[in-house]
Parts: structure tokens; C-alpha cells; sequence
């Protein structure tokens, strides 16, 4: 009987205890041997759910760098806007030289202003630097860069090595294009030499650029004088750092030396957006911004009515053009808006459903917390019963 | 029919009852003692007396008591027990896995996916240190979340281990014990008891000890019991013991050895024992083995990864984990390799701001690793098995336990000392007694007129 009694009590408190842990904790599965089947799904849903966070969070960090870019490209739309004004205004055959003089500095600011916006930055990295993030995309471009090495004592020459690895860049303005050179053991100058001029035989690089030993004894990377002018640099120890040649600077002329690479960034198990708008896609390929703000600079400082007019109405080729690539941005901003409210809708149908795999139906617990009561009670109220009768008790 | 042979039958009588009130007193005595088995009166009629031809009751014999018993019922008791202390000891070891794979803010799934997220983060803008950071902590914390559960489970194995030597030194202990009962109870049944009393209630209380160690199976013989382990190796034969030896093996586990030297380890199946060593042997091994897979194989895949892509410095990617090259004792050892965040290969171009290789990174979580099962996936089966393990092995200690419920109310009800009829047998032999001295009044009174007769009459 005791024994009985004993083992009854025993599976009543566990019961009871097992209620009171489903009704305390939330959970109807407190350990994986609860429930091994729903703790497996649960690996799964939680790290569904991890995700979707990220990607909530991923969407808001991207909203707000796309955003930046996006009034960027709203204030570039602004300033050619006011160019085509100011185009339009100097193409009249009423304006004096003078007027047309004045309206081509306002123009020069403009441009200062449209590679201001394209040299824009969030949080340190420049938007539209392709994936070169972190140098500024558009700079002043200048004829002439020399070498910080080499001197007439002791010069550079045809034959001295470059750094194995090392990696030299010229970014033309006039093409929009930059040649990479990377330089592999046993490369030279001379290699270099040749690599330039393929590349302006390709059309990467302009007419007349190449790369020579000066008489300083110096490498010297120049282009033709009537081109917008190039930037370089490298990073070969065997050359030094490469600068502009003073007073070699090109008015107005701005190189890109960005990439053309997009980061993608995602936002959903199967959706992934394009984070960047390389500057090169913006201002110089296709249709060139700048060329044709120089365009219109130049026609207006020294043109007819008539090149005016048609530098003019390259602005407004060159307007419809970024609004273009504003459209695409602003298709991809709406996207991300509306998988924003697509993940928090996510978020609640897990959670629903990691309540259903491991959670308790709290009605239900807290009667089955009850009912466990119950039956202890009456366990209890038995087992007291019982235990004291013994016929020894009526033989008195 | 004398009346001094009716008073030698009433002694008998009075000697029967009071013999009875002690049997049954004992029974009271021990109603509460553990293996103790209610004893029986024995009574036995007296042979006939034959006088001028009238054949004559000649009162009653008292013969003792005879043990109630069931020996297919404590058999029974004995493999159940075996049973329910193996489901014990697995489910003991068993519960103290659970937790490490339980759902909490440090178990592998949990930091598995931050290590994803923060990767995930890290594409929003590659060049941010405080992001690189966030992934090389990931990183860091994952390999110490295998760490942990590796070192869960060895310690478990190693605590199992010391459990051998200690069972295998109880188990010869008892037999020790059960084997000097043997002779012992011969000699009772020799001198012709019929049951060894008191003798064999120890003698079954020691076995169903035993049985609670490991699996044993027991003949009846001539010699008393005769106890064999589970490959059929003596362990008790007469009144001889056969010592159990633990030896480490090649493995560096304990292995249990016969007295012959021969290794029964395999051979141990239930019982705290057999638990014990199917646990350290089987179960641990098993899932330490699919630990020590799944961080191979994800470190090599994000290893791989992390080639494909440039880092800060435009260089290659080099190695995130650190792995031994062998499989066994990944989960143990897996550690970051760098220290540098900028050495994350996040580029794909070899530009800093580049996130391109980020997506390889990150594609690791949803690719199948060489296990067929994506990392999440095999994370998950594990954390399956080891719910499961521990759910059978509860549901099969829940089950011996009412079964073992069970058989013994069989066996009380059987063996054990019921107050109640005791109390009625009490009342019973009291009555018995007091009839018995009643008829031995009746006979001094018949005696004392027998003595008289006559003398009232002279005078």
C-alpha cells in the first residue's frame, strides 16, 4: 500500500510541477526532450527570425545611405536644371559678352557644385565611388604628373623595376575611362611604357598620353594639352607617390577615379538591392555631365549664338540623363520601403509560429495547472485515508 | 485414552499456538523491513494414536514457518530493475547535455546566426571597423559555443568513466557477499528447512543490489544461486566469487574485464554498468562525432569562403577558423585564426569598399556543407538526437518505474506482511492458546478428581 501511495504522490508532483513550470515559464517545451521534434524546428525558425531582423535592420542602414545619395542626386538635378536657365538665358541673341562672361562663371560654380554633390560621402564613404569608397570619386585633373622618385643624379630609367603587386592608375577625363596597371615580378617601366600605350590605342586613354623619363630624372605621365587632362597614382615603392606637375592643372576638368562595381546588399532571403550608383555611371559614361557643362562654358565664354544654343540643349540631354539614373535609384528606395513592411509582417508570422512549436496556450495551462491541484489534493486527501487503517484500530 | 497423553497433546497445542504468536509477532516486526519475505505458520497433525483398537487424534506438530515466495516474480523485479537503473544512468548524463543544446543566448544555432547577421550587417558598409569587429566577436563566440558543448560532452564521458570503476568494485563487493550466502543457506536446506529464511532474503536483497549495477541472470542450483554476467562469464558459482576488473584500454576508457581477463565491456547492457557504458561509449561518442562534423565542415566552408575574397588590404583572404586538419576534435579546438578585423576577405574586387565576397560568406548558411545538410540543418538533427535520447530514456525509467510499481505490489501482496492479517492471525492463535491451557485446566481439574476420588467418600 505504501509503496502505492508513494508512487502516486510522486506522479501527482511531478504533474503539478510540470504545470506550474508551463504556466511560469510560458513554454510548453522547457527542455529539447519536451518536445525533440518542435526544439529541431525551432533551430530553424529562430535563425528565419535572426534573419528577417537582419534584414529589417539591413533595409533602414540602406534606406538611409540611398536616401543621402538620392538628395545628392536631386541637388545635381537642381544645378543643371539652373544651367539649362542660365544655357538658354546666354543663347539669346541679346546677351552681351560681358552677360555671356558673367553667366559662364555661374555655370563654372554650378559644376563645382554638381562634383561637390558627386563627391558626397556617408558616414566616411563616398556614395558614388563604386566600390572605392574611400577616396574622393572626382578629382581636378591636371596634363603632367611626375614621379617623387628618380632625380637627375640619380634617374629613373626604362629598366628600373616596379614594385611586384603594386597597382598604378590613370583616370582620363576627356574619356572617362581609367587604365589599372598591375605590376607583376620582373615588370619595369618599360612595361608600363607599353601598357599606356595600348591603352590609348584601346580608347581607354587619350590621344597622346604617355609615359616617358624626364629630364629630371623622373617618371613623367602626361597627356595632349588640348585633352581635359588625367589623374595618376600608384603605389610602387620604386616611383613614390605621383603628383600633378604645377601649373599643369586643366580648368574645370575632373577625372573619375572611382570603380564601376556595385555592392549589393540583402534584404530578404531572395531580394537584393544595389546599394551604389557609381559616379561614372552618373556623370561620365554615356552621356558626359561635365564635358557638357565644359561644353556649354566654353561655347558661352568665346562661342556663337548658335554653339550656345547647342551646348544648351546638351545640358538638357545630359538632365534627362541623371534623372534617369535617379528613377532607377528611387524604383529601388520604394522596394526597400515596401520590403520593409514585408519583413515585420515576417517577424510576427514567426514569432507566431515559434509559439506555436514551443509557447503554451496560457487558458489551457493555467487549467491544467488547476486540474494538476486538484488531483494532487486528492492524492493527498487519499493517501490520509488510507494510510492509517489497520484492523489493529477496531480490536480494542 | 490417558489423561496424561491428553495433556502432552494440549502442550503441543499451547506450544503450536505460542510458536504461531511468534511467527506472527516476527511477521509484525518486519512489516516494514525491505525484502522481507511474511513467513507461515507450518502445522502439521500429529500421527494417530491406536488404543484398544480406537484410532485417536494425537494433537498437532509444529513443523516452523515456511517464507512466501515467488521466485518468477522476483526475477522479474531483478530485470526490471536492470532496466530502469540503465534508462538511470543514460538519462542522467543525458540531462546534463540537454542544456548546452538548448535554445538559450549562447548555444551554436543562436550564435551561428549572429555570426550570419553580423556578416549580413557587415555588407551595409564593408569598411566600417566597428562592423568588422562585430564579426570577428561572432566568430569568436560560435567557436567557443562548439568549445563549450565539446567540453560538456567530454566531461560527462570522463565523470561515466570514473562511474565504471566505482560500479565495477560494488558489483564484486556484493558478489562477494552473495557468494558466502550460498553455503550458508545449503546447510539450512541440507538439515532439511525447506527455505533459507531470513538467509535468502538477504541473499535477494543483495541480488536485486546487484541487479540495480548491471545485468546479471541467475540459476537455481543445488549450490544456491549461481549469477552470470551478460556474455555468460560466472560471477557467483557456489560459494565462490569471480572478481570483475577495470583495466584502461587502448582508448583510454575503462573496460570492464572478466576473471579471466577477457574484455565484456561490450557485453554490458543494462544495469547502472551498462547505462553507463553505452552512454560513454555509444551516445557521447555519437553525438561528440557529429559536434566535431559540423564544425569541421563549417570552418572549412567559411575558410573557403574567405579565399575567394580580398580583405582591407586587398590581399587574399586568409583562413577565419582554425581547424585540425582530422576531423575528430574540431569542435574541441575550433578557434578564430585572425585577429585583425580587416583581414574579414569582404571584397571581392580588392577594393576596400567592395562587399562582393560577403555574399560567399553568407551563402555558407544556406548551402549544404559535405554532410548533405545545410550548417543550421545539421544543428538542428543534433539538437533532435539528444532530445530524443533523453526523452526515451526518461520515457523508458517512467515506465520501468511504474512497472517496477507494480510488480512489487504483485510480490507484497504475495510476500509482504499485510498488518491486517496479521492482526487477525494474532487474535487467531491468541484465541488458540488460551483454548489450548483451557483444555490443561480441564485436565488438572480432571487429574485433581481422579486423585481425590474416593477420599471424600471414607471420610
Amino acid at each position: 500500500m505504501i509503496p502505492d501511495v508513494q508512487y502516486a504522490m510522486q506522479q501527482s508532483q511531478q504533474n503539478l510541477s510540470a504545470a506550474l513550470q508551463q504556466v511560469s515559464t510560458g513554454l510548453r517545451v522547457n527542455q529539447l526532450s519536451d518536445d525533440p521534434a518542435a526544439s529541431a524546428n525551432m533551430v530553424a525558425s529562430l535563425a528565419t527570425s535572426a534573419n528577417v531582423d537582419q534584414y529589417t535592420s539591413n533595409v533602414s542602414s540602406v534606406l538611409s545611405q540611398m536616401q543621402t545619395a538620392d538628395s545628392a542626386i536631386g541637388s545635381i538635378v537642381t544645378s543643371l536644371n539652373s544651367a539649362v536657365t542660365l544655357g538658354t538665358e546666354g543663347a539669346t541673341g541679346t546677351a552681351s559678352t560681358a552677360n555671356r562672361a558673367a553667366i559662364a562663371t555661374q555655370v563654372e560654380g554650378l559644376l563645382t557644385d554638381i562634383v561637390g554633390d558627386a563627391n558626397s560621402s556617408f558616414q566616411g564613404a563616398f556614395l558614388f565611388g563604386g566600390t572605392a569608397s574611400s577616396t574622393q570619386p572626382f578629382v581636378a585633373a591636371s596634363t603632367t604628373y611626375t614621379s617623387s622618385n628618380g632625380s637627375a643624379a640619380s634617374p629613373l630609367s626604362t629598366s628600373t623595376a616596379l614594385t611586384a603587386g603594386s597597382v598604378t592608375t590613370i583616370s582620363d577625363a576627356t574619356t572617362g575611362e581609367t587604365m589599372t596597371f598591375k605590376a607583376a615580378a620582373g615588370d619595369t617601366i618599360a612595361t608600363l611604357q607599353s601598357a599606356v600605350a595600348s591603352a590609348v590605342s584601346a580608347g581607354t586613354l587619350s590621344a597622346g598620353t604617355a609615359a616617358t623619363i624626364n629630364a629630371a630624372g623622373q617618371l613623367s605621365i602626361s597627356t595632349n594639352s588640348s585633352a581635359a587632362g588625367i589623374v595618376v597614382s600608384s603605389n610602387s615603392a620604386a616611383l613614390g607617390s605621383m603628383t600633378a606637375a604645377s601649373g599643369t592643372e586643366v580648368a574645370n576638368a575632373y577625372a573619375y577615379v572611382g570603380n564601376r562595381s556595385v555592392n549589393s546588399v540583402q534584404v530578404g532571403d531572395s531580394l537584393s538591392v544595389a546599394t551604389n550608383l557609381p559616379g561614372s555611371n552618373l556623370l561620365t559614361s554615356g552621356t558626359n555631365v561635365i564635358a557638357a557643362l565644359n561644353g556649354l562654358i566654353t561655347a558661352l565664354q568665346g562661342g556663337t549664338t548658335a554653339e550656345i544654343g547647342t551646348a544648351a540643349s546638351a545640358i538638357t540631354t545630359a538632365l534627362n540623363a541623371v534623372s534617369n539614373q535617379r528613377i532607377s535609384l528611387d524604383s529601388t528606395l520604394s522596394q526597400l520601403e515596401s520590403q520593409e513592411s514585408y519583413l515585420s509582417q515576417e517577424t510576427l508570422t514567426l514569432s507566431t509560429e515559434q509559439t506555436s512549436l514551443v509557447g503554451v496556450n496560457l487558458a489551457t495551462a493555467a487549467t491544467n495547472l488547476s486540474a494538476a491541484e486538484t488531483t494532487n489534493s486528492a492524492v493527498l486527501a487519499a493517501a490520509a485515508k488510507v494510510m492509517p487503517n489497520t484492523l489493529f484500530d477496531y480490536l480494542k | 485414552m490417558s489423561l496424561s497423553t491428553s495433556l502432552s497433546t494440549a502442550v503441543q497445542a499451547l506450544n503450536a499456538a505460542s510458536g504461531a504468536l511468534q511467527i506472527t509477532n516476527n511477521n509484525i516486526s518486519n512489516a516494514n523491513t525491505p525484502g522481507y519475505t511474511r513467513e507461515v505458520v507450518v502445522l502439521q497433525q500429529a500421527g494417530s494414536n491406536s488404543e484398544n483398537g480406537v484410532s485417536l487424534g494425537n494433537g498437532v506438530d509444529f513443523e516452523g514457518y515456511q517464507s512466501v515466495r515467488d521466485e518468477l516474480l522476483q526475477t522479474r523485479i531483478e530485470q526490471e530493475t536492470q532496466a530502469q537503473s540503465g534508462a538511470n544512468a543514460q538519462l542522467s548524463s543525458l540531462q546534463a547535455i540537454e542544456p548546452t543544446f538548448t535554445t538559450s543566448t549562447t548555444d551554436i544555432g543562436t550564435e551561428m546566426s549572429a555570426l550570419f547577421s553580423s556578416i549580413s550587417s557587415l555588407s551595409t558598409d564593408p569598411t566600417s571597423s566597428t562592423l568588422q569587429e562585430t564579426v570577428l566577436a561572432s566568430g569568436q563566440k560560435l567557436a567557443t559555443s562548439f568549445n563549450t558543448a565539446s567540453s560538456t560532452l567530454t566531461s560527462q564521458q570522463t565523470g561515466l568513466n570514473t562511474q565504471v570503476t566505482q560500479d565495477v568494485s560494488e558489483i564484486n563487493q556484493l558478489s562477494k557477499q552473495i557468494a558466502a550466502l550460498n553455503p550458508q543457506i545449503a546447510n539450512l536446506k541440507a538439515s532439511g528447512q525447506s527455505d533459507g529464511g531470513a538467509l535468502q532474503d538477504q541473499q535477494d536483497a543483495l541480488v536485486l543490489k546487484l541487479s540495480a549495477l548491471t545485468n546479471v541472470s541467475i540459476t537455481q542450483t543445488d549450490n544456491g544461486e549461481t549469477l552470470t554476467t551478460g556474455d555468460g562469464t560466472p560471477l557467483v558459482l557456489g560459494s565462490q566469487s569471480y572478481a570483475l576488473q577495470a583495466s584502461t584500454g587502448t582508448d583510454g576508457m575503462q573496460h570492464v574485464l572478466d576473471a579471466n581477463g577477457d574484455d565484456i565491456t561490450s557485453s554490458l547492457t543494462s544495469g547502472d554498468l551498462g547505462g553507463t557504458v553505452q552512454t560513454r561509449d555509444t551516445t557521447i561518442p555519437g553525438l561528440l562525432k557529429q559536434l566535431d562534423t559540423l564544425a569541421n565542415q563549417f570552418a572549412t566552408a567559411i575558410n573557403s569562403a574567405q579565399a575567394t575574397g580580398y580583405d582591407q588590404n586587398g590581399d587574399a583572404g586568409q583562413d577565419f577558423f582554425t581547424v585540425p586538419t582530422t576531423v575528430s576534435g574540431s569542435a574541441a579546438s575550433i578557434k578564430v585564426a585572425i585577429t585583425d578585423p580587416a583581414l574579414i576577405a569582404s571584397s571581392s574586387d580588392g577594393t576596400s569598399g567592395s562587399n562582393g565576397n560577403l555574399v560567399n560568406l553568407s551563402a555558407v548558411q544556406t548551402t549544404k556543407l559535405a554532410s548533405g545538410q545545410t550548417p543550421g540543418d545539421a544543428y538542428a538533427s543534433l539538437v533532435y538526437q539528444v532530445g530524443s535520447l533523453t526523452s526515451s530514456a526518461n520515457a523508458e525509467s517512467t515506465a520501468s518505474a511504474s512497472t517496477l510499481v507494480q510488480l512489487n505490489d504483485q510480490l507484497s501482496s504475495v510476500s509482504g506482511v499485510s498488518t491486517d492479517e496479521e492482526a487477525a492471525n494474532l487474535v487467531q492463535y491468541q484465541q488458540a492458546y488460551e483454548a489450548a491451557a483451557r483444555v490443561v485446566t480441564t485436565i488438572q481439574a480432571l487429574f485433581s478428581i481422579t486423585m481425590t476420588m474416593g477420599t471424600t467418600a471414607a471420610e
